[in-house]
C-alpha cells in the first residue's frame, strides 16, 4: 500500500472518531437545551453568563477540567485538524459533485475553524468581562476598587493559570488557523466538552448531519432578540432586550461620570474596554482585536498572517505543460468577440453618425461656439444660402449710402443751381431723377430733420419686392464632350486601311464587282464593258482579261481553295470561268478543269433528295421532296445549263447557266458547291440556287416576296439569307421554312453582308443607312449608323480583322472596327475608324463593290471611274 | 527653340578615316549651321592642316550615331542634348551620289533583276527573261516561262558560260546555262514542286543551292548542279525545251501565308520573310526553325548583309523596318520612312555596311544610309511608274525595274575604288 493511501486512511479513521464526536456534541447540545442555552447565553454576553458560572459554583476546576477537555478536543482538532477538511470533503463529494457544493462546505469548516481558534480569543474576553461583570452581583457597586482589585488578582491568578495553559495550548492552534472571525463557537465547543466528558462513555451516538451543528449554534448565538433596532429604544427600560425564553435582559448597572472616572484611574484595561451597544456590558478587546484595529487603521490588510509579497508562481503561463492544470478548452466566448458589445458599440456609433449623440469634444465646441458673439454682416454681399425646405430668395440688397446721402455732403455732391433746375422740372415724374432726396448740408447731425417720407418709402420698397416675384432658374450645364459615347481611340484599333496603295486601272467602264481568291494573291473584277479581269493583288498587274461580252454585274471566287473558279453575272447568264488557266495556280486549274469537263451522269441528277442535303430548297417549295422529278416545269422554264463551246471554252468559260432574267446577284455557300443567283423583276423566281456537282437547279420559293436585292447564304449554318427592297428574311434550309424576318427600318436595301461569325449582318440601304443587326439579340437592328452623305451600295466584313467596310455614291469609304464577343452580355463594339476618299463619281455612282483581303487588313473597292483601289 | 539658333556651340571634329583627320581642339560655332556650312569649315582646316592633301571631298557628319540633315540646332535638340557640353562630331566621307547611267527598256513590267559580274539579268512580267550587259547591250531574250517571271538570280558566271536560276508564277524555278561566247541559252533543269507561283529565289554563298519561296506558303531548297546526280530520275517525262524536272532538296513549311522573300543567311542557314507578318530563320540542315520575328504588317521582300548582320525588310506600308536576327524579341532596331508607297524590295550594299537600297510604288528608288532614319543620302527618281525591284549586286551598280518597263541604271563612281 502506498504511503500516502495509509495516510489518507488512517486520516480517515480519525476524521471518523472526530465527526462522532462532533455528532455527540449536537445530540447533547440538542438534548439539554437548557445548559446549552444558558451556556450559549453567557458566552455570547460573556461577562454575566461568566458570572453566573462561577455563581452556579462551577469551581475553577470543573472548570479547569472542562478546559482540560476542550483542550484535549483541541488536540483531537489539532491532530486531524486539517485532515477534516479532506475527510468532509470525501464525504461529500461522494454525494453532490458540483463544485459550488464543495466551495461552501470548505467555507463551513474554515468557520469552524475559526470558531475553534477564536476560543481562546473569546476565553481572555470572557475572562475580562466576567471580572466586570461580577462586580454588581457580588458587591453591589458599593464594593470599593480596592477589594474589588483583590479579588480579581484571586481570580486572575486563578485565570492566569488557566489563561497559560490555554495560551500555550491556543498557540499551537492559532498556528496552524487562519484569521479569525469572531464567533461563539466558544460557547458550543464548551457545552461540547462538557457534553463529551458526560457522554464519553456512554452510548454511542447516531449519525447527524453536520450542518445542524453549525444552525444551532448560529441560533445559540442570538441571546438578545431584540434585533437589528436602534438601542435607544430600550433606554427607558430596565431591560435591554430578551432571551430566546422571552425572559428580559436586565440591564447592566449604569456607571455615572465619577464611576467612569474612577475605573479610569484603576481599571488598567480601561483604554481597551468598549461598550456592547446590544447587551450594554463592556467588553475589553483581546490583544488581537487590537492589532486588527491598528492595522485597519493603517489601511492595512486586516490579517497580519496574509502576505500581500507572496512569491508569485506563474500557473497560467505560455508555456504549455505536460499535465495542464486546466483540461479543459477554452470556451468558445472567450475568442468570439462579445455580440450584445458589438451591438451597444454599434448603436454608439451609429448615435454618433446621426448626431444623436456628441463627443466632449464635439460638445466642447459647442459650447465655445455658443458662447462666442455672433456678429451680422449687414453689408456682406453673399446672401446667407436658405437652409432646409423652400427656398427662400433673398431680396436684392440695397446700394450702399453714398456720399450724397451724408447729412454733411461734400459740395460736388449737392445740387447747383442748373442741376436744381433740372431736379425741378422732373417733378412730375420723380423716378427720372438722379437721386430720390435731395442732398442737403447740415452743420451738424442734430440739424438733420425727421425723413418726411420714411414709411411711405419703405412700403414702396415693399411693394417692389412683392410685385417683382423673384425665382431660381434652373440651368443644366452639359457638356458636348459628355454627350458623346465613350469610344476606343482608332489608334488602338490598328490595323486598319489608313491610305490608298494602289489603283488597278484597265477597265474601260463603270467596275461593277470585284473579289479576291482565297489567298489573296489575285482579283478579279466584273465591268460594265463586258469584260472579266484578273489582276495580281499586290502589284495591280492585269494578268488576264476575258471578254464576255454582256455586261459583268457580279463576280465572285469561288471560296474553295483546291479550286480556281470564278463566277460571273453577265446579263442573263452565269458564268464559271476557270481564269487561272494562263495565270498562277495550274494544278488546281487543271483539277478544276478534269472536274467540270463533263456533266455528271443523268441518274445523279435525278437521284437527289433535297432534303438530305445541306442547302436544299428551303420553304415555300412548290412540292413535297421526293415526289417530283427534282427539275420541273417551272425550274426548267426559268434556268438553262448550256452547253459550253469550244471559244467559250478557250476563255475559260466552264458551265454556263442561262436564265430567264439578267442576274443582279451571285453568291457562293461557303463549301462552293451552290450558288445562289438573285435575278432582277424575277418576281417569285427571282432567287435560283445551282448545285455544281450535279448539274441541276432549284427555286426554292413558290411565291413572289418583294422585290429579292440578294440572297446570300449563311457561312456557317443552313440559312439562306435574303434581303428584299424592306426586309431580310432568314430561311432555315433543314427544316425547310421561314426562321426569321428583320426589319431594318431602312427604305430600300442596297446590299448585305453576314459576319464571318455568323451572328451578325450588315445591311446597306439606299437612303444612306447601314444597319448591324446583332441576330441573337432582337430582330430590330441593334444599330444604325448613318456615316454616309449618299446611298450605300456595299458594306462587307473582314473575314479575319474586326474590321467591315461600306461605300456608296458617297466620295468617301468608311472603315469601321466592329469587335463581336462571344459572350452574348456584351455587345457588339462599333467604332468609325476611317473615312478613305473614293474614286471620281461617274454619273451618281462612285464605288459599287468592295471586298476586303481574305488576310491582310487591305480593303478594295470597284469604282465608278472604271478603277479598282486597294487600300491598306 | 529659337534662341538655340543664335548660340554658340562647341564641336570637336573626330573621323575614322586617317587621311582626313584635323586636330581634335574644340572649335566654337553658330548652332544653327548646316552640314554645307561644316563642309566650308572642314575643308579650310583641312588645308591648313594638311596642304599637301590636292582634293578634299564633300563631308557626311554623324552627331551621336544619326547623320546631320538638318541645322545642328534642330538635330540636337531633337536628340535632347546639352548645349553645354563639347559636342563630337564624326565626319566621313560623303557616299558620292549615284550618276544615272542608263535605261534599259523592256517590252512589259520589269519584275526582277539581278547582276553579277558584267551581266544583268532581268525577269519581265510579259514570261521572259532578259540577259544584258552592264554597259546597257541586250545580249539575250529567254522566253520559257509561261507566267510572269517573279525572280531571278545568277549561280556563276565564268568566261564563256554562267548559270542562273528563275522563278516564275507559273509554280517552278528554271535553271539555265547560258553559253555567253556563242550567246545561246538552254534550260538545264526544270524544278517543279511548288502548287503556286514563285515569289522569291536566292543561292547560296557556296553556289552550291538555293532556295525558292512561294504563294503555296512553303520554301524549297534544290540543288543546283547541272547534272542529275542527286534526284533519281523519278519522273522522265521531261519535255525536251524544259529539260530535266527536279525535286527539291527539302521542303521547309511554315508559313502561314505566301513567301514573299528570301535570303540565305551562311550556308546552312536561310532567312525568309512572308505575308503572315513573319520573319523566319531556318536551318536548312534539320529542315527546322531556328528564330522566329514577328512584324505587324505583311512583308514583301527582305534582305540580309553579311556586313553587319542585320536585316531590313519592306513590308506593306512605307516604312522600312532593321532588325537584329541577334536579338531574341521581335524588335525593330530602326524606322526608315521616306517613301509614300509601299516599299517593294530592299537590298543592302555588298561593300558598305550602313548603305542600302529601296524601291517603293511611289516611283522611287532610295539610297540610305542606316544611321539617318528620317532622309535618306539619295532619291534616285526616273521611274514613272511603281518600281518593282532593285539589285546592288554590282557594287557600282544601281539598278531598279519597273512598272513602266524599263530597267534604270545608276553608276556609283565612290563603290569603283
Amino acid at each position: 500500500m502506498p504511503p500516502f493511501k495509509a495516510g489518507l486512511l488512517k486520516r480517515k479513521n480519525v476524521s471518523q472518531e472526530s465527526k462522532n464526536s462532533d455528532a455527540e456534541d449536537k445530540n447533547t447540545t440538542s438534548g439539554d437545551e437548557d445548559e446549552e442555552l444558558v451556556k450559549g447565553f453567557l458566552d455570547e454576553g460573556d461577562d454575566a453568563a461568566d458570572s453566573e458560572h462561577e455563581e452556579d459554583g462551577h469551581s475553577d476546576g470543573e472548570r479547569d477540567a472542562s478546559h482540560c477537555c476542550l483542550l484535549a478536543l483541541e488536540v483531537l482538532f489539532e491532530e486531524h485538524d486539517s485532515t477534516l477538511g479532506d475527510d468532509e470533503h470525501e464525504n461529500e463529494t461522494s454525494e453532490p459533485e458540483s463544485s459550488d457544493l464543495t466551495d461552501s462546505e470548505e467555507g463551513e469548516e474554515t468557520d469552524e475553524d475559526e470558531g475553534d481558534s477564536s476560543q481562546d480569543e473569546e476565553h481572555v474576553s470572557s475572562d475580562s468581562g466576567a471580572e466586570t461583570g461580577l462586580r454588581p452581583t457580588t458587591s453591589s457597586g458599593e464594593e470599593t476598587a480596592g477589594e474589588k482589585d483583590d479579588k480579581k488578582q484571586n481570580k486572575q491568578v486563578t485565570k492566569k493559570k488557566n489563561k497559560q495553559v490555554i495560551k500555550k495550548k491556543n498557540k499551537q492552534v492559532t498556528k496552524m488557523k487562519q484569521e479569525k472571525k469572531r464567533n461563539n463557537k466558544t460557547n458550543s465547543i464548551e457545552v461540547m466538552s462538557a457534553t463529551i466528558q458526560e457522554d464519553r462513555l456512554t452510548a454511542p451516538v447516531q449519525q447527524k448531519d453536520e450542518y445542524e451543528s453549525g444552525d444551532t449554534s448560529d441560533e445559540e448565538d442570538r441571546t438578545n432578540t431584540v434585533g437589528d433596532i436602534p438601542m435607544w429604544w430600550y433606554n427607558e427600560y430596565p431591560h435591554i432586550g430578551y432571551t430566546l425564553d422571552g425572559q428580559r435582559i436586565i440591564k447592566p448597572p449604569q456607571r455615572d461620570q465619577i464611576d467612569e472616572f474612577l475605573k479610569k484611574c484603576s481599571d488598567p484595561e480601561f483604554w481597551r474596554t468598549v461598550k456592547d451597544p446590544q447587551t450594554g456590558q463592556d467588553v475589553v478587546l483581546a490583544p488581537s482585536d487590537l492589532r486588527l484595529l491598528e492595522r485597519l487603521r493603517a489601511s492595512r490588510l486586516p490579517s497580519d498572517t496574509h502576505d500581500e509579497y507572496e512569491p508569485w508562481v506563474e500557473w497560467f503561463s505560455r508555456e504549455v505543460l505536460a499535465t495542464p492544470l486546466r483540461a479543459f478548452p477554452d470556451h468558445k466566448r472567450s475568442f468570439l468577440p462579445s455580440r450584445s458589445e458589438q451591438l451597444a458599440v454599434s448603436k454608439l456609433v451609429h448615435a454618433l453618425k446621426m448626431g444623436w449623440t456628441k463627443t466632449r469634444k464635439e460638445m466642447a465646441a459647442e459650447k465655445r461656439k455658443k458662447k462666442e458673439r455672433a456678429f451680422y454682416d449687414l453689408w456682406s454681399s453673399s446672401a446667407t444660402p436658405a437652409t432646409g425646405g423652400a427656398r427662400v430668395l433673398p431680396a436684392p440688397k440695397r446700394a450702399l449710402p453714398g456720399h450724397a446721402e451724408s447729412y454733411n455732403p461734400p459740395a460736388e455732391y449737392l445740387l447747383d443751381d442748373k442741376e436744381m433746375k433740372e431736379w425741378d422740372a422732373l417733378a412730375e415724374t420723380p423716378w427720372k431723377r438722379k437721386y430720390t432726396f435731395l442732398p442737403q448740408k447740415h452743420s451738424c447731425l442734430r440739424d438733420v430733420e425727421a425723413f418726411p417720407r420714411f414709411v411711405r418709402e419703405r412700403f414702396l420698397r415693399c411693394l417692389d419686392l412683392y410685385l417683382a416675384p423673384r425665382a431660381l432658374k434652373m440651368r443644366l450645364t452639359i457638356n458636348a464632350e459628355d454627350l458623346v459615347p465613350k469610344l476606343p481611340s482608332p489608334r488602338d484599333l490598328q490595323p486598319f486601311p489608313t491610305a490608298e496603295v494602289l489603283q488597278f486601272r484597265g477597265h474601260t467602264d463603270v467596275v461593277r464587282s470585284c473579289d479576291f481568291d482565297p489567298s489573296g494573291q489575285y482579283v478579279v473584277s466584273g465591268s460594265e464593258d463586258g469584260t472579266l479581269r484578273v489582276w495580281e493583288s499586290s502589284t495591280g498587274r492585269c494578268v488576264r482579261t476575258v471578254s464576255l461580252g454582256a455586261p459583268v454585274t457580279r463576280v465572285s471566287w469561288s471560296p474553295s481553295s483546291s479550286l480556281c473558279l470564278v463566277s460571273a453575272a453577265a446579263g442573263p447568264r452565269a458564268l464559271l470561268l476557270n481564269v487561272q488557266a494562263g495565270a498562277g495556280a495550274h494544278r488546281a486549274a487543271r483539277a478544276t478543269d478534269r472536274l467540270l469537263a463533263e456533266a455528271p451522269p443523268q441518274h445523279d441528277t435525278r437521284s437527289e433528295s433535297p432534303a438530305s442535303i445541306h442547302a436544299s430548297p428551303p420553304s415555300r417549295v412548290s412540292h413535297p421532296p421526293r415526289s417530283l422529278p427534282p427539275v420541273d416545269e417551272r425550274t426548267s422554264s426559268c434556268v438553262e445549263w448550256e452547253e459550253v463551246d469550244a471559244t467559250q471554252w478557250a476563255l475559260g468559260v466552264r458551265i454556263s447557266i442561262k436564265h430567264f432574267k439578267p442576274l443582279t446577284h451571285l453568291s457562293w455557300h461557303a463549301r462552293g458547291d451552290y450558288l445562289a443567283a438573285t435575278l432582277s423583276e424575277g418576281a417569285s423566281r427571282s432567287v435560283v440556287v445551282h448545285q455544281l456537282s450535279r448539274r441541276r437547279s432549284q427555286l426554292p420559293f413558290r411565291r413572289a416576296c418583294g422585290l429579292v436585292q440578294a440572297a446570300v447564304f449563311h457561312p456557317r449554318r443552313p440559312l439562306l439569307l435574303v434581303a428584299t427592297q424592306r426586309a431580310v428574311r432568314i430561311y432555315d434550309l433543314v427544316k425547310q421554312e421561314l426562321s426569321r424576318k428583320l426589319r431594318p427600318g431602312a427604305q430600300w436595301l442596297s446590299s448585305l453582308a453576314v459576319h464571318p461569325g455568323g451572328d451578325h449582318l450588315l445591311l446597306g440601304s439606299y437612303d444612306r443607312k447601314l444597319v448591324w443587326f446583332d441576330l441573337e439579340l432582337s430582330a430590330r437592328p441593334y444599330r444604325t449608323l448613318r456615316v454616309h452623305g449618299g446611298a450605300v451600295r456595299a458594306v462587307a466584313f473582314h473575314p479575319r480583322y474586326p474590321l467591315f467596310a461600306s461605300g456608296g455614291d458617297d466620295p468617301y469609304l468608311v472603315v469601321c472596327h466592329g469587335t463581336v464577343y462571344n459572350d452574348l452580355l456584351t455587345n457588339p463594339l462599333l467604332v468609325p475608324l476611317k473615312q478613305l476618299p473614293a474614286g471620281e463619281a461617274a454619273g451618281a455612282l462612285r464605288v459599287l463593290d468592295l471586298r476586303w483581303h481574305p488576310h491582310q487588313p487591305w480593303l478594295l473597292a470597284a469604282g465608278a471611274d472604271s478603277t479598282l483601289r486597294l487600300y491598306s | 527653340m529659337a534662341d538655340l539658333g543664335d548660340s554658340q556651340l562647341l564641336v570637336r571634329f573626330v573621323t575614322k578615316q586617317e587621311q582626313y583627320a584635323v586636330p581634335d581642339s574644340p572649335i566654337a560655332i553658330q548652332s544653327n549651321v548646316l552640314s554645307s556650312d561644316l563642309n566650308t569649315l572642314l575643308k579650310a582646316l583641312l588645308k591648313e592642316t594638311n596642304p599637301s592633301l590636292e582634293k578634299v571631298p564633300d563631308f557626311d557628319y554623324l552627331i551621336c550615331g544619326e547623320l546631320l540633315c538638318t541645322s545642328i540646332a534642330e538635330h540636337i535638340q531633337e536628340k535632347g542634348i546639352s548645349t553645354e557640353d563639347t559636342l563630337e562630331v564624326e565626319y566621313l566621307e560623303r557616299f558620292p551620289a549615284p550618276r544615272p547611267q542608263d535605261c534599259l527598256m523592256h517590252d512589259d513590267w520589269v519584275s526582277a533583276v539581278h547582276t553579277q559580274g558584267n551581266w544583268i539579268l532581268s525577269g519581265c512580267y510579259d514570261n521572259s527573261i532578259h540577259i544584258w550587259s552592264t554597259k546597257g547591250q541586250h545580249k539575250l531574250s529567254i522566253p520559257g516561262h509561261t507566267s510572269p517571271v517573279k525572280a531571278v538570280s545568277w549561280v556563276s558566271v565564268t568566261n564563256d558560260q554562267a548559270i542562273f536560276v528563275s522563278g516564275s508564277h507559273d509554280q517552278s524555278a528554271m535553271l539555265w546555262v547560258w553559253n555567253s561566247s556563242n550567246n545561246s541559252v538552254d534550260c538545264v533543269v526544270t524544278c517543279r514542286s511548288h502548287e503556286k507561283g514563285v515569289e522569291c529565289l536566292s543561292v547560296s554563298a557556296d553556289k552550291q543551292r538555293f532556295a525558292t519561296g512561294s504563294w503555296d506558303n512553303n520554301i524549297c531548297l534544290w540543288s543546283t548542279s547541272l547534272s542529275d546526280e542527286h534526284n533519281a530520275p523519278a519522273k522522265k517525262k521531261s519535255r525536251p525545251e524544259q529539260g530535266k524536272i527536279r525535286e527539291p532538296l527539302s521542303t521547309l513549311k511554315g508559313h502561314r501565308e505566301a513567301v514573299s522573300g528570301i535570303k540565305w543567311m551562311d550556308f546552312n542557314t536561310v532567312v525568309s520573310s512572308g505575308w503572315d507578318h513573319l520573319i523566319k530563320i531556318w536551318d536548312c540542315e534539320l529542315g527546322g526553325l531556328k528564330q522566329e520575328i514577328a512584324g505587324n504588317k505583311a512583308f514583301f521582300d527582305l534582305d540580309w548583309s553579311p556586313l553587319n548582320n542585320n536585316i531590313i525588310t519592306a513590308s506593306a506600308d512605307r516604312h522600312i523596318r532593321l532588325y537584329d536576327p541577334r536579338s531574341t524579341d521581335s524588335i525593330v532596331r530602326t524606322t526608315y520612312t521616306s517613301h509614300n508607297g509601299w516599299v517593294q524590295s530592299v537590298r543592302w550594299s555588298t561593300t558598305k555596311d550602313t548603305l542600302f537600297l529601296s524601291a517603293g510604288y511611289d516611283g522611287q528608288v532610295k539610297l540610305w544610309e542606316t544611321r539617318s532614319p528620317k532622309t535618306p543620302l539619295y532619291d534616285l527618281s526616273g521611274h514613272e511608274d511603281k518600281v518593282l525591284c532593285c539589285d546592288w549586286s554590282n557594287p557600282a551598280l544601281l539598278i531598279s525595274g519597273s512598272c513602266d518597263n524599263t530597267l534604270r541604271i545608276f553608276k556609283s563612281k565612290h563603290a569603283l575604288q
